[in-house]
């Protein structure tokens, strides 16, 4: 009965990927999506781009953006819950930033954000819209600059930002590293993620002194990450030394304990 | 030393120990031709002393509570002196042990010891493996992590595939509808409590039999020959063999000297190893992680369960396949215990070894 009882116990873990896989994020469950998903031709697109979106990647959906009730099929799209819809090309701004505040203004401050009206790039020429592509610096490029101006600035603002964006893609991954290990780097992430916020706000501006000082602002926040994670490095370095000691002792003691045994041979 | 000699005649005045010390070290008599796999048993007894240690000093500074459980193992992994290393070396031995036992028993097997007159023994080890893998699942839930709450609500959700008492299963096991506080309760006192006392007196059984029917010898050699088993209970002796103690304890001790420096070294070097990026996470009820695996020693059970079309017909093969296992020796009756003799039984062992391993990894990339 005990035996039946374990081998039960045993075998349920085993099922948890069956179904793990049949559940998905919150964001999956709306009715939007039910029913764009069985829909064709540019209906049914956006639900596709949108599941490879970085909002998607961090459970953002339809109706964060675009409001409705995303429980009710018959009021998903009514004004009444908050349906607003597409907005129009130079309402995108306003439309990103209730949630990007700091972003909306740093871009409306931009070469880009005052030439909004005259057809000046806004959020989703760069971003994408429904396949909303995380900040980044490789945003900056040649092929997508291209299509409004020439990228002689775009990629001096470039070369400008590399070195502290390279700075801190390493630290984020050392404090991956150490997360991984066990380490609480809680403090260490919140301080880098605060440090990449004040870094893309250089994103959306093209004036370079602006950029300069930004930089030397962010470069400066970073030494106490640096240090912070090369403190932590150094304390796994000597427990790496220490546990090596360990083993060799061992290592040690497991081989005179054999040469013991051989003795005894010898007399048997 | 004068101390200990007075306090060995004190003792042995009264309980006569130098008798039972000399029974059953210098003068147990192990066969000649005894070979490294016997030493198995030993460094797992090894194994389950450090577990029982790190897992009780673990218990001075864990919290099984579902708002406090996950913040008490990471101040253990980060606030408590060494307590990094209490914890790793729990989580790396218990995966180890999980290895030792299944190469005790399958050196078991292939030698054929588990055959009359040793039943009881190769029953109370098989329990004592899936123990083993109890102490693992209900170990897995008190971090309370990603992890360990989504595991274990597939785990005890499988349940409810067995006909009739299935929902009461599910709702028995969880203690509520789903997994919460109730179930982080029950699992912790039977990892703690209650799993521990049947362990240990199913250890206790194992060893007594090991011992009041003797070594088995190992099935090799010229000297070796089958014997019908005796009627009536019989002690397996070996005149002329190697005395117990010290002549083998030391080779015991040299193979948990080695067992303990690939323990150091993993905790050490590759924690990771058994650490998944989802049991660094605090569990979110509300967030299933993709790609959650079973720990290696599920994943044979997990990708059974993706064969089969349903959840019913994958446990019931689990379940036949384990119990074949168990009550193998009252199947198995032919006194041969020579590899060599038994070409059937050696083809189905690397089968079996094969297709555990095949679905082991097929589980893992699929």
């Amino acid at each position: 009965m005990k035996q039946s009882f374990l081998g039960i116990s045993i075998m349920l873990l085993g099922l948890f990927v069956c179904f793990s896989s049949g559940a998905a994020f919150a964001a999956e469950d709306t009715v939007c999506i039910q029913c764009h998903s069985g829909q064709e031709g540019r209906l049914a697109e956006p639900v596709e781009l949108w599941r490879t979106s970085i909002h998607a990647a961090n459970g953002i959906s339809c109706n964060d953006c675009h409001g409705g009730d995303p429980t009710d099929f018959a009021m998903a799209m009514s004004p009444e819950r908050g349906f607003i819809g597409a907005p129009s090309y130079t309402e995108v701004p306003d439309f990103c930033g209730r949630c990007h505040v700091g972003v909306k203004e740093d871009y409306l401050a931009s070469a880009h954000g005052k030439a909004l009206d005259a057809g000046g790039a806004q959020c989703v020429i760069c971003h994408g819209n429904h396949a909303v592509k995380a900040a980044s610096i490789d945003l900056i490029n040649k092929e997508s600059c291209s299509r409004c101006h020439d990228y002689e600035r775009a990629a001096r603002v470039k070369e400008e930002i590399s070195s502290t964006e390279t700075t801190l893609t390493k630290l984020e991954q050392a404090v991956a590293s150490l997360h991984r290990l066990g380490i609480d780097t809680k403090r260490l992430e919140d301080s880098l993620f605060a440090s990449r916020n004040s870094f893309r706000r250089i994103f959306h501006t093209v004036n370079m002194d602006k950029i300069k000082a930004q930089k030397a602002e962010v470069a400066d926040k970073l030494q106490g990450t640096k240090a912070a994670i090369a403190d932590y490095e150094s304390i796994l370095g000597k427990r790496k030394l220490a546990g090596g000691v360990v083993v060799l002792l061992l290592l040690l003691g497991g081989a005179i304990a054999l040469l013991i045994r051989r003795s005894y041979h010898d007399e048997e | 030393m004068k101390l200990q000699k007075g306090v060995m005649d004190w003792l042995d005045s009264r309980l006569g120990v130098r008798e039972i010390m000399h029974a059953n070290m210098g003068g147990y008599l192990l066969p000649r031709n005894i070979n490294i796999w016997y030493t198995l048993g030993a460094v797992l007894l090894a194994m389950f002393g450090l577990q029982f240690l790190t897992g009780i000093l673990l218990l001075i500074f864990y919290v099984p509570d579902t708002e406090k459980a996950f913040t008490s193992v990471t101040a253990i992994m980060n606030s408590i002196p060494y307590g990094w290393l209490i914890r790793y070396l729990h989580v790396v031995g218990s995966n180890l042990i999980i290895v030792l036992l299944l190469l005790h028993m399958l050196s078991v097997l292939f030698m054929g010891s588990y055959k009359r007159p040793r039943e009881l023994t190769w029953l109370s080890g098989f329990i004592i493996f899936n123990l083993g893998l109890a102490f693992c699942l209900t170990g897995y839930l008190l971090p309370w992590s990603q992890l360990s709450f989504w595991a274990t609500t597939v785990a005890t959700d499988a349940a409810g595939a067995v006909p009739v008492v299935g929902d009461f299963l599910v709702e028995f096991l969880r203690g509520g509808p789903s997994v919460g506080a109730p179930t982080l309760g029950r699992f912790f006192a039977l990892h703690v409590m209650g799993l521990p006392m049947l362990f240990l007196g199913l250890v206790g059984f194992h060893l007594f039999c090991v011992r009041r029917i003797g070594i088995s010898s190992p099935p090799f050699g010229d000297g070796y020959r089958p014997l019908e088993p005796a009627r009536s209970f019989h002690h397996d002796e070996h005149p002329g063999g190697v005395p117990f103690h010290p002549n083998y304890t030391i080779k015991d001790l040299s193979m948990v000297f080695f067992v303990l420096a690939a323990l150091v070294a993993i905790t050490f070097y590759a924690p990771w190893l058994f650490i998944p990026p989802d049991a660094l996470e605090p569990a979110d009820p509300f967030t299933t992680p993709a790609h959650i695996k079973p720990e290696w020693y599920f994943l044979w059970a997990y990708q059974t369960l993706k064969i089969f079309p349903s959840k019913l017909l994958g446990l019931a093969s689990q379940g036949a396949a384990m119990g074949f296992l168990a009550v193998l020796p009252f199947l198995d009756r032919s006194p041969e215990r020579r590899p060599a003799k038994r070409p059937v039984f050696v083809t189905l062992y690397l089968l079996g070894i094969l297709l555990f391993v095949g679905l082991s990894i097929w589980g893992h990339y699929s």
